[in-house]
C-alpha cells in the first residue's frame, strides 16, 4: 500500500472566465521511504500540489488517499489531526511565530496534541539538539539566521515524528552554506524511514533525492528515479533554465555597464601618462 | 489594550462626573424638606402661584387663627406662618422699604440654611430680628452686627442672628431671603394692630412623608373653622418641588445619554482595536492551524486573550477613572462621585465588546483554509 496516492487531482481557483488551472488532473504515488524532489518552473503548480499533499489546501476535483485512508473530503477538524500527527511541513520563509521563542515554536504541535508542558518541552528541546540549536532554545526568531530559523522550522515539523516530511522550497531564502545544513538535514530525516518531498529550483539538490519528479503548466511532466547522491538526467538537461545571473546582477543593471566604463576609464588614463611622459623625454632630448 | 483603557476610563468618568453635578443641584434645590406641607389661600391650583410667586394673596389672607388650627391638626409636628409687613427700617441707615418676613422660631427647621454669625431668634424672643446676608451689608457698617439695635415703627429689635446667602430660593423669586428681615410673628402682628395677614404657612408632618392623609386632615379642619368655605390649598413640598424634580429628571436623562453616547464610542473603539489585532494575526492562525490546531484550540485561545486584554485594560481603565475622580474633587470645584454601577458596568460591558470582536474575526479565520490565512501577510 503506497503512503500516498493522488487520482486525477484537479485545482482550479476563480470562477467562469477567470478560471485557472493550477493542477490539471495529477496523478502521483509515493512510497514510503522515499526522498522525492519536485521541480519545475514558477507557476507549475509546484506548491499548489505539496498544500494538496499536506492537507493545507482541498483539491477541487479528484481523489487523494493518504495511508490507505481517503482525505480529500475530510472535514475541518479531522484535517488538522492529520496535519498534527502524520504531517510535518517546512515552508519557504519559515513561518516561526515571532512572539514565541524556538522551544516554544517547536512546542506547537505538541501543546495542540495536549501534551503536558514538561513533557512537551523535554520532547521539543531533543529535537532542537537534534537540529544542533540546542543552546539556541530561548532565543526569538528575530535573534537566529536564516539557517537557523529553517532548522527551528525542521524541528518543529518532526517533534511529532510525523511519517510525512513536505518541505516547499526550504532553501528559497537562504545562501548556498545554510541550504547545505538543511539539505543535510532533511536527508538525515529520510535515512531514519521517513518519507521526504521537497520543492526547489536546483538542480544540485536532487542529490539528496531518490526520485525527481519534474511539473509544468500544473501537470506532472517527467518522473524519473535516481541515485542518492546524483542529479537527476532530466534535472540536468533543465538546467540551462535556471538564470545565471543572480537578482543583485540585473539590479538597475549598472553591474553589466560598470566593467565597461571602467575600461574605459583606464584606456583614458592610459593615454593621458603617455602624454605626459612623452614631455619630459623631449626635454631629455633637448639636453642631449 | 490603550483603546480599552480610554474607553472605560471615559464611560466611567463621564458617568461619576454627571452624578457629582446631579447631586450637587439636588443639593441646592432639596434644602426645603420632602415632608413639609404649604398652605396658601385661594383655592387655585398651587403649581402657578409657585411658578410665578405672585400668589393670590392680595384677595385674602391667612391668619393667626388658621396658623392655630393648622398646627393643632393630628398629624403636624409644627407649623410656620410666613407673612410681609411694611416700613422702614434703621440700623446705621435706614432702608425704607425693606423686605420683612414675620415669622416664628420654627422657621430654621423647615428651611435648612446655615447662619453665617449668631443664631435664629427663640420662641418667646419678640424683640429680635434676623437679617439676611444682604440686607445685613445694607444697614450696617459692621460685618457682624450681632446685639446691634433696629428700628422699626418706633420698636427697637435686637439682631441675633445673620444668615449665609441662601443656596436657592426655596419658594419664589419673590421671597429673596437675602433681602429679608425675620422678625417674629407675634412682634409684626402687634404692631400692625393684630391684623397681619399670614400668606403663606409651611407645616412639617411628623411621619416622614407628607402623606396625603395629612394634607386632607389639614384641609378639612381649615374649611371647617372658615364654615365650610373651599378657600384654601394644601399642597405637600413634593407638589411644589415639581419644578425642581424635573429639573433633576431632566438632569438624570442628560447623564445617561452622554453615559450611553460614552459607552457605544468606547465599544466602537475597543471593536475596531480587536478587529484590527485579530485581522493582523490572521498569519498566525494560519500557521497554528497548518501544524495541527483545530478551530475550537484557535478559538478558545483567541476568546482567552482577548477576555486578558479587555478584562485588564477594564480594570486599569476603571482605576484611573476613579483617580481622575479623586483629582476633580481634590483640585476643581467638580464635585464627581464614584458611582459603583458605572464602575461595574463599563468594565463589564468593555471585556463582553472585546470578547466578542476579537472572537469573532478569529472564527471566521480559522474556518478558512489554512493556506489561504497563511497568504494573509
Amino acid at each position: 500500500m503506497s503512503l500516498i496516492e493522488l487520482k486525477d487531482v484537479s485545482k482550479l481557483y476563480g470562477f467562469g472566465d477567470a478560471t485557472s488551472v493550477a493542477l490539471d488532473e495529477v496523478n502521483l504515488t509515493i512510497e514510503q521511504g522515499e526522498c522525492v524532489a519536485v521541480m519545475g518552473p514558477s507557476g507549475s503548480g509546484k506548491s499548489t500540489l505539496m498544500n494538496i499533499i499536506g492537507l493545507l489546501d482541498r483539491p477541487t476535483h479528484g481523489d487523494y488517499s493518504l495511508g490507505g485512508k481517503h482525505v480529500s473530503r475530510l472535514g475541518m477538524n479531522q484535517r488538522a489531526k492529520y496535519r498534527r500527527d502524520r504531517i510535518g511541513f517546512i515552508f519557504q520563509a519559515f513561518n516561526l511565530l515571532p512572539r514565541l521563542t524556538a522551544l516554544d515554536n517547536v512546542c506547537l504541535p505538541l501543546l495542540y496534541k495536549g501534551m503536558s508542558t514538561g513533557k512537551r518541552n523535554r520532547q521539543a528541546w531533543d529535537m532542537l539538539e537534534r537540529v544542533g540549536l540546542g543552546d539556541k532554545a530561548y532565543y526569538y526568531p528575530s535573534q537566529l539566521s536564516g539557517g537557523q530559523a529553517q532548522s527551528v522550522a525542521i524541528a518543529r515539523a518532526l517533534v511529532n515524528n510525523p511519517a510525512l516530511i513536505i518541505a516547499d522550497e526550504p532553501t528559497g531564502n537562504l545562501d548556498t552554506g545554510s541550504s547545505r545544513l538543511v539539505m543535510e538535514l532533511l536527508s538525515e530525516i529520510h535515512k531514519t524511514g521517513n518519507t521526504v518531498i521537497f520543492v526547489t529550483h536546483n538542480p544540485e539538490l536532487t542529490r539528496y533525492a531518490t526520485r525527481v519528479v519534474y511539473m509544468q503548466d500544473g501537470a506532472i511532466k517527467h518522473d524519473e528515479q535516481t541515485k542518492l547522491g546524483e542529479v537527476g538526467r532530466y534535472a540536468r538537461a533543465v538546467m540551462y533554465t535556471v538564470p545565471e545571473t543572480t537578482e543583485d546582477d540585473d539590479f538597475a543593471g549598472v553591474s553589466a555597464i560598470m566593467p565597461v566604463l571602467d575600461k574605459r576609464a583606464e584606456a583614458e588614463k592610459a593615454k593621458k601618462s603617455k602624454a605626459t611622459k612623452r614631455k619630459p623625454r623631449s626635454r631629455k632630448a633637448v639636453k642631449r | 489594550m490603550l483603546g480599552v483603557i480610554i474607553g472605560v476610563m471615559a464611560v466611567t468618568l463621564v458617568i461619576c462626573i454627571g452624578q457629582g453635578l446631579k447631586e450637587q443641584i439636588a443639593d441646592q434645590l432639596g434644602n426645603f424638606g420632602k415632608n413639609v406641607l404649604t398652605v396658601t389661600p385661594g383655592s387655585g391650583s398651587a403649581g402657578l402661584s409657585v411658578l410665578t410667586g405672585l400668589s393670590s394673596a392680595s384677595s385674602s389672607l391667612l391668619t393667626a387663627s388658621d396658623l392655630s388650627t393648622v398646627e393643632n391638626t393630628p398629624g403636624v409636628a409644627e407649623a410656620v406662618p410666613l407673612a410681609t409687613a411694611s416700613g422702614s427700617a434703621t440700623g446705621d441707615h435706614t432702608i425704607k422699604s425693606p423686605y420683612i418676613v414675620a415669622t416664628n422660631a420654627n422657621f430654621p427647621d423647615i428651611i435648612h440654611e446655615s447662619f453665617s454669625s449668631g443664631s435664629f431668634f427663640g420662641p418667646n424672643d419678640s424683640g429680635s430680628v434676623v437679617l439676611g446676608a444682604r440686607i445685613a451689608q445694607k444697614l450696617f457698617n459692621d460685618d457682624t452686627p450681632l446685639g446691634q439695635g433696629l428700628i422699626w415703627r418706633g420698636q427697637r429689635f435686637i439682631v441675633t442672628g445673620v444668615y449665609d446667602y441662601f443656596n436657592a430660593p426655596p419658594f419664589s423669586i419673590e421671597a429673596n431671603f437675602d433681602n429679608a428681615i425675620f422678625m417674629p410673628y407675634s412682634a409684626a402682628q402687634q404692631a400692625s394692630d393684630g391684623s397681619l395677614g399670614i400668606y403663606r404657612i409651611l407645616a412639617r408632618s411628623s411621619t416622614s412623608s407628607s402623606g396625603s392623609h395629612v394634607i386632607s386632615s389639614v384641609r378639612s379642619a381649615l374649611i371647617a373653622s372658615h364654615g365650610g368655605a373651599d378657600d384654601v390649598t394644601v399642597s405637600s413640598a413634593i407638589d411644589s418641588d415639581g419644578m425642581s424634580n424635573q429639573t433633576l429628571h431632566l438632569l438624570a436623562l442628560l447623564v445617561g445619554g452622554a453615559a450611553i453616547i460614552a459607552l457605544i464610542v468606547s465599544g466602537v473603539g475597543i471593536m475596531d482595536v480587536m478587529l484590527v489585532s485579530v485581522t493582523e494575526r490572521m498569519h498566525e492562525i494560519g500557521l497554528r492551524k497548518a501544524v495541527g490546531a483545530t478551530n475550537r484550540q484557535i478559538l478558545s485561545q483567541f476568546i482567552a486573550e482577548a477576555f486578558v486584554l479587555s478584562a485588564f485594560g477594564a480594570v486599569v481603565g476603571v482605576a484611573l477613572a476613579a483617580g481622575a475622580v479623586g483629582l476633580l474633587r481634590a483640585y476643581t470645584s467638580i464635585q464627581a462621585v464614584l458611582v459603583w454601577q458605572a464602575m461595574v458596568a463599563a468594565p463589564v460591558v468593555a471585556t463582553v465588546v472585546g470578547v466578542f470582536f476579537g472572537a469573532m474575526p478569529a472564527l471566521k479565520a480559522a474556518r478558512k483554509d489554512p493556506i489561504e490565512a497563511l497568504r494573509h501577510e
